[in-house]
């Protein structure tokens, strides 16, 4: 059973290559941006971001360095989760499609797995395969990152292990992103589930068969009822800053005010994530048994389809 | 005799068209069966219940498995190819072997790769990189190489050039066929496995018009060449079927006496592909 699910996931690399150069091309693209606002504050000598600003800044204190250090980072992980969030709805749209339109279904099925561990292993490749290559590739990118500014920083005369490595709070951000990354498919379950099982129904169009029942119905059930719940459920799950694991912090994301009072508190980005909340909210685990429904009816088309 | 698969009153029906109609037979094992029928006969329904692909009505037993239920345990000991084009075309060759190696409990890497080293297929090439006929090569080298009790070839050499269809029966003979194994083979090419198969099947719209080893096809069936008085006299002993060839009539009799017919012309066994036509005709008329 583990050895079928480690084979099957490690196919989906093999096929949906875009699971680990998605997140690869955006740690390429923020070094390269890095490298880019280093230049241009080397060549006009103005800095643009005001993160960096602070970093940069030898007169201010130690706890706002660390609150800008944190900042910085994460505002640059928060380009790989949106990364993420295409890749995932992406990825499962297309995993159990892929196999129907070039016929290679006829031949999976010859092997002894069952279409449960078949469609299991493409779930688990959205919930685990993807955000693990996400955090590898957040890890290289904070480090090239802090890198390229510490060179800067060495090259205006300064001291960067003082500037940089002694102040960021890497490993502190490095749990908590991990925890997010965590957090996120978790959240996104039912939608995930939802977007798996018409990838296993839908004959043509997948991505358009996906997307018009959960963008209609919430405007039927408003003509007809007058009430947003549903429209309200798909919005709070496609959005990644309403995860009740944030609630402790204000729904207005990440916010410079919130992460200065945690930070200056010499709190940890760590325990200002919900924890309790999160695993104990009825929103995560009502996602949690729809997205077993939809994985169900996946596994029931899969296996009882005829798809001569 | 042991029989692999027993089959009873097996029906399959989409909406109101019966795709199997009340089917039974057996399968023995060490045998190499072939099944043939026109386009739309049954005969892929019917393969497809046999390899657990789809639910069946009736009694049908593969391995002593209900294949529909217990597929997985199924195809540890049964292989198929169910065309030439299945195999995806974005995995390299060397992934794909790695693959089953990890999934099938029976599979040899070591026999794959020994049949590859024949070929022209390279390792680190994609399937989609592989002409048609080295994708049927490489499929056939990895079948080949898991010990399976029951081989289901479904149009195995479908676009194949004679070459390599040539070469396909002739490695799935020298390579897996051991007398242990039994085959299971559908294909419109009749003559090309008329002197491989055992047994024979015939399909069409969904019933069993014939069932029968290639042994007693000689005793169970003659071919008539005639023309003219003899023609008459011999159509009043009720062929089966009647065509006509090069101005001579040429008459299948089932189940009759070689003695009776043979005063009236030249007699002959019909092969394969003559007796599939006037079964189906014949059953048509």
């Amino acid at each position: 059973m583990i050895t079928n699910q480690l084979a099957l996931v490690r196919r989906e690399l093999w096929e949906h290559r875009s699971i680990w150069i998605t997140p690869a091309a955006v740690a390429t693209i923020t070094t390269l941006l890095a490298v880019a606002m280093v230049i241009a504050v080397a060549a006009f000598g103005e800095i643009l971001n005001p993160d960096i600003e602070k970093i940069a800044d030898a007169t201010v204190p130690e706890s706002v360095r660390r609150v800008a250090l944190a900042g910085f980072l994460l505002g640059n992980t928060s380009v790989f989760l949106i990364a993420m969030w295409f890749l995932a709805i992406f990825y499962c749209l297309d995993a159990l499609y892929a196999e129907r339109k070039d016929k290679s279904i006829l031949f999976w099925r010859s092997l002894p797995i069952t279409d449960a561990e078949t469609v299991v292993s493409k779930l688990l490749t959205a919930a685990i395969a993807i955000p693990l290559a996400t955090m590898v590739a957040v890890i290289i990118s904070h480090l090239l990152n802090l890198i390229i500014i510490s060179i800067w920083l060495a090259a205006e005369g300064a001291n960067p292990m003082r500037f940089i490595w002694g102040a960021v709070p890497l490993f502190d951000t490095w749990i908590a992103v991990t925890t997010i990354l965590i957090a996120v498919p978790i959240w996104m379950a039912p939608l995930l589930g939802w977007f798996l099982f018409i990838s296993a129904w839908a004959k043509r169009g997948p991505l358009l068969r996906a997307v018009l029942p959960i963008a209609i119905l919430p405007i039927l059930e408003y003509i007809v009822f007058r009430s947003w719940a549903l429209g309200e459920a798909i919005l709070t799950r496609l959005s990644i800053v309403t995860m009740p694991i944030f609630d402790s912090i204000s729904h207005s994301g990440f916010d410079e005010d919130d992460l200065e009072s945690i930070l200056s508190e010499n709190l940890s980005l760590v325990s200002w994530l919900d924890y309790g909340k999160f695993l104990t909210s009825i929103e995560v685990w009502t996602g949690l048994i729809v997205c077993g429904l939809f994985i169900t009816a996946a596994i029931y088309v899969r296996r009882y389809r005829d798809e001569s | 005799m042991t029989s692999l698969v027993t089959a009873r009153n097996v029906s399959k029906s989409f909406g109101p068209v019966r795709a199997v109609d009340n089917v039974s037979f057996e399968i023995e094992k060490g045998k190499i069966t072939g099944l043939f029928g026109p386009n739309g006969a049954g005969k892929t329904t019917l393969l497809k219940a046999l390899l657990g692909l789809t639910d069946c009505d009736g009694d049908l037993s593969v391995l002593g498995l209900d294949p529909f239920r217990q597929r997985k345990e199924l195809m540890k000991n049964i292989c198929f190819i169910a065309d030439v084009a299945v195999l995806p075309r974005w995995i390299k060759v060397e992934q794909l072997l790695d693959f089953v190696e990890a999934t099938h409990p029976n599979y040899s890497r070591k026999r794959s790769e020994e049949l590859l080293a024949r070929t022209k297929v390279r390792k680190d090439a994609k399937v989609r990189e592989l002409s048609k006929g080295m994708v049927t090569q490489l499929h056939l080298s990895i079948i080949t190489a898991v010990d399976a009790r029951l081989l289901v070839l479904d149009e195995p050499t479908l676009g194949l050039d004679i070459i390599f269809r040539k070469e396909f029966y002739s490695n799935l003979l020298n390579d897996y066929f051991d007398g242990e194994r039994t085959i299971f083979i559908t294909t419109h090419q009749v003559e090309e496995i008329e002197n491989l198969m055992t047994d024979i099947m015939f399909i069409n719209d969904g019933r069993l018009l014939l069932n029968t080893s290639m042994e007693s096809l000689a005793g169970k069936f003659v071919e008539l060449v005639t023309s003219g008085e003899n023609a008459d006299k011999a159509r009043q002993l009720g062929p089966i079927y009647e065509r006509d060839v090069f101005g001579k009539k040429v008459m299948t009799f089932e189940g009759i006496d070689r003695d009776k017919v043979a005063a009236f012309g030249e007699l002959h066994t019909p092969s394969v592909a003559d007796l599939f036509v006037a079964k189906v005709k014949g059953a048509a008329a």
